[in-house]
């Protein structure tokens, strides 16, 4: 570790005076960037244990002077988070379902099985990564309403498997494995079925782990769309249900409404927290091409 | 997907000779497994586009059924002053969103590699805030935007008027941006740290041993080496921004006064408001030819860069 790679500036440069202020006012930045990363973060969770009179008085205090964790039982009991939750995860597992065995296969088939006219049908997929999906959210909503799918959660599993950008990242992991495993396989007599699941399943845990963290991400923060196709409780997933009766209600004491938020924010942040490792590498797939 | 792969099964069985048939039978699961992903990308994706372009030259009613209209639809757009108000407020936005949150992360990138110490822990905190939920996020910032909220206290705190982050008319789309800007900042900054810290340490070294200083290494080595990145990064940022509507929907609802009203959510407006979905379809398929152009540069900047 000690002989690791010098940055754009030596240690030779960190010795000069101006060099050094140069450095700590950069420093300095960074704290000023970090804090204000942090601060709406506690702020959120804070404002969640205040007194409501507390949250409500100018100038605010960033610590709660007493510390209401009742809150989060009132809050609890304010909507059906429960069944909310159960509906965000319904939405995750369906679209996760369809995103692998459709897409799974779909990749496998085209990364390794050498069809026939593979590069148009693998142009057919890819041009979907240039529609901008703004422009045809209207038609999308009056097409699912034709199919009678509004109002189900079929809505969401079946559209998750129009995903060019996972099926191009399947490719291309798919298209990493080596060519003998699945020659050996053949050999062995394995189906194209027992190929894919038995050989390129297993090896691709990984890609399927970052995949899964995007669509869970989806799921969870999602609230227009959902907004729009799903029509009652039984349905709405955790985020429409938040933005309909927590943002927009009236009657709402703030914190309360901080402890409402709170709830929501922490699972994923907690998650990410402790998979932080795998996320970081899934973002960098993700980045520049989505 | 049962569907298919019964109607598909007999087809096999029907074929016995000729090449074509034997290619199809050998190659018959490789198209199998296509299949079901080649029907739900008709079904879902290419049905609707399809579908859009032939609505906007329709009336939509859900309930007496649709008719054509020709151009109304289209002549309706160029009439409504409302279009006008949005496609500038939009241009507005991108303008804001380029100017404020291009080249904040870039030059925090530089700085982070720079860090001796924590770089993990940076990077980590830079990154929360795209993990929690927008709907959070809304509901936080809304209150600190609030008239007696954090903000207008360090305000008042500094001695400087108050500020009306939300419903004054000149504050209210920089409001968002700055939001949007401080959330989406991490996820930016770390696509550039990476492409940062792959550039080679012994060109610096190199650089350093002829004379040249800490910013002429960042002007030529590191800003060079990233340059295809910034630029799709760029082009990235055109494309989502011009899309943009939740913030400004979920914040404000287009108000005060249609100043934060953005093209896509006029479109929103039309189809769920108005109830004019022939025309938001108009408007999709309008924004569809724009940003078509722009997708195509984008594809031609990334094949570009992957060859470079």
């Amino acid at each position: 570790m000690k002989n690791q790679d010098r940055g754009i500036i030596s240690d030779y440069d960190l010795k000069k005076g101006s060099v050094k202020i140069g450095y700590g006012i950069m420093l300095f930045f960074i704290a000023v960037m970090v804090f204000s990363m942090l601060y709406p973060f506690f702020t959120t969770l804070f404002n969640g244990v205040k007194g409501n009179v507390e949250v409500n008085s100018f100038p605010p205090h960033f610590l709660p002077q007493e510390w209401h964790f009742d809150n989060f039982k009132t809050a609890w009991i304010y909507i059906k988070l429960p069944l909310f939750l159960r509906n965000t995860l319904y939405i995750f597992v369906g679209n996760m379902a369809v995103t692998a065995f459709v897409l799974g296969l779909a990749a496998f088939s085209l990364s390794r099985l050498n069809v026939p006219g593979q590069k148009y049908i693998y142009m057919f997929f890819m041009i979907a990564l240039f529609i901008p999906p703004t422009t045809y959210i209207i038609p999308n909503f009056i097409n699912l309403k034709d199919l009678h799918l509004l109002n189900t959660f079929w809505a969401f599993w079946l559209p998750a498997g129009a995903s060019a950008f996972n099926l191009l990242i399947l490719k291309e992991f798919f298209d990493g494995i080596h060519m003998e495993l699945f020659e050996s396989g053949r050999i062995d007599g394995a189906s194209e079925f027992r190929l894919f699941l038995q050989i390129a399943v297993p090896l691709s845990v990984p890609i399927f782990s970052t995949i899964a963290i995007f669509v869970f991400a989806g799921a969870w923060n999602d609230w227009y769309w959902p907004s729009l196709v799903l029509h009652n409780d039984s349905h709405y997933p955790l985020s429409t249900a938040i933005y309909k009766y927590v943002l927009n209600a009236r009657m709402l004491d703030t914190n309360i409404r901080f402890a409402l938020l709170s709830m929501v924010m922490l699972p994923p942040v907690l998650f990410f927290l402790f998979f932080q490792k795998y996320i970081m590498r899934g973002l960098h797939i993700g980045g520049v091409k989505g | 997907m049962n569907q298919t792969v019964v109607s598909e099964g007999t087809g096999p069985a029907a074929i016995k000779k000729g090449s074509i048939a034997r290619k199809f039978r050998k190659h018959f699961w490789a198209y199998m497994f296509l299949l079901p992903a080649i029907a739900i990308f008709i079904v879902f994706l290419w049905t609707p586009i399809i579908k859009g372009l032939v609505y906007s030259f329709y009336h939509i009613d859900f309930v007496k059924g649709n008719t054509y209209v020709g151009f109304a639809n289209y002549k309706k757009i160029f009439h409504d002053s409302d279009v006008a108000t949005s496609v500038k407020n939009t241009l507005y936005y991108m303008g804001l969103c380029l100017a404020i949150g291009i080249w904040v992360p870039i030059l925090f990138s530089i700085a982070i590699s720079e860090l001796r110490r924590f770089q993990g822990f940076v990077r980590v905190s830079a990154y929360l805030p795209n993990v929690v939920p927008v709907v959070v996020l809304y509901g936080l910032w809304r209150w600190l935007y609030d008239p007696v909220g954090p903000f207008n206290s360090v305000l008042m705190k500094l001695g400087l008027d108050q500020i009306a982050f939300m419903t004054d008319k000149r504050w209210s789309m920089i409001s968002l941006v700055i939001m949007e800007t401080w959330q989406q900042f991490g996820s930016a900054m770390l696509i550039y740290l990476a492409a940062v810290l792959s550039v080679p340490r012994d060109w610096y070294e190199a650089a350093e041993i002829d004379g040249a200083g800490i910013w002429a290494r960042i002007r030529y080595i590191t800003l060079p080496s990233i340059k295809n990145l910034i630029i799709l990064m760029f082009l990235l940022q055109l494309i989502g921004t011009s899309q943009g509507f939740q913030s400004q929907l979920a914040m404000l609802d287009g108000g005060p006064n249609n100043t934060t009203l953005t093209y896509a959510l006029l479109i929103n407006r039309y189809a769920f408001t108005r109830m004019d979905y022939g025309t938001a379809s108009a408007m999709g398929v309008l924004m569809f030819i724009v940003l078509g152009a722009l997708a195509v540069i984008r594809a031609r900047v990334e094949n570009k860069g992957a060859n470079s």
